[in-house]
């Protein structure tokens, strides 16, 4: 790969949005991406992050407005649900196109 | 390529951990159970206890799994709600199990609509005189009235294990009818028919030795 290619393919992953690229973010993301809304707990289980981590990384993502947390009640009792917001799905399908285009310029 | 599938093999995961807690299972098995039990006794064949027996366990069955599901699992495995896929999917499912549940209607209307008239009844039977034959059929029929539900079921839930389950069901209805079939031929040859037109009743003194066995 010639000098200026590689410098490109460096340049554009620097630009890759380090707020989804963390794995753990990147995982509640992709799950998020794929289905309509889901709450903490089977977040928790499909992910396999503590309450902690995980609350610390919604929060991340909603100030960020990657999603957003819908609250109601199922009966009498509190119903916390998180959906990606329009934002969320666009910036993550943009990651996805940018880390195919870093991973394929890069040569073995 | 790779991406999207394995967004769909994540999509996947998520959605067959909504059943991996075997409420499904239990629920299928509990239903077959009350089938095998209570709907049809060699004995005092189809009755209206038998009926409210057999259906008593389908409603046991179900609350099993709704009590299950509400106070057990959900608390534990968290709430989801799958994209607009699932969604059609589930629908798609509604719309063909509606008219399959509609065919199943008519021929269990045909089957009491022959038992509460003879005439009608021999009518039937005589399109196939060959009793072996007929008798395989109606245990065919049987069979094939339950298992596609369940096969529908397994496919659009995506729920590998129905598929097992839909042909142990269809086994089982096949069986019980085919070796249950001496109550068929000697009910119009009765004399003393129930009052119920459901209740048919078998016979109590001979009980085939081998599914080929015939009684006349």
């Amino acid at each position: 790969m010639s000098t200026p290619a590689k410098n490109a393919t460096l340049s554009s992953l620097a630009e890759v949005d380090r707020l989804i690229h963390e794995p753990a973010r990147l995982a509640v993301i992709a799950l998020l991406y794929v289905v309509e809304s889901a709450d903490f707990i089977f977040l928790m289980n499909q992910t396999g992050l503590t309450w902690g981590n995980l609350s610390a990384h919604m929060s991340k993502l909603e100030e960020a407005g990657y999603i957003e947390v819908v609250k109601s009640f199922k009966g009498k009792r509190p119903n916390t649900m998180l959906r990606l917001t329009q934002a969320g799905r666009a910036a993550f399908q943009a990651y996805r196109q940018q880390m195919k285009r870093v991973l394929d310029g890069l040569s073995e | 390529m790779s991406t999207q599938l394995d967004l769909k093999q994540i999509e996947r995961r998520a959605f067959r951990s909504t059943y991996q807690d075997g409420l499904w299972d239990m629920y299928f098995g509990l239903t077959v159970i009350s089938m095998a039990m209570f709907m049809f006794r060699p004995v005092g064949g189809y009755s209206p206890v038998n009926m409210i027996l057999a259906l008593s366990g389908f409603g046991l069955s179900y609350m099993i799994f709704w009590l299950g599901k509400k106070f057990i699992t959900l608390p534990r495995m968290g709430q989801v709600q799958f994209g607009a896929q699932r969604k059609k999917r589930r629908r798609t499912l509604i719309i063909v199990l509606s008219v399959v549940v509609l065919i199943q209607v008519v021929l269990v209307s045909l089957q009491l609509l022959a038992w509460a008239n003879p005439e009608v009844g021999a009518r039937f039977s005589s399109l196939i005189p060959d009793r072996n034959v007929m008798d395989l059929i109606v245990a065919s029929i049987g069979a094939l009235i339950v298992s596609p539900s369940m096969i529908l079921v397994a496919y659009f839930k995506d729920f590998p294990r129905g598929y097992f389950i839909a042909v142990m069901i269809a086994l089982a209805v096949f069986l019980m009818l085919y070796l249950n079939r001496p109550v068929y031929p000697d009910y119009y040859r009765s004399a003393d028919r129930p009052a119920w037109p459901g209740a048919v009743p078998a016979l109590p003194t001979e009980v085939p030795s081998a599914p080929g066995g015939g009684t006349s």
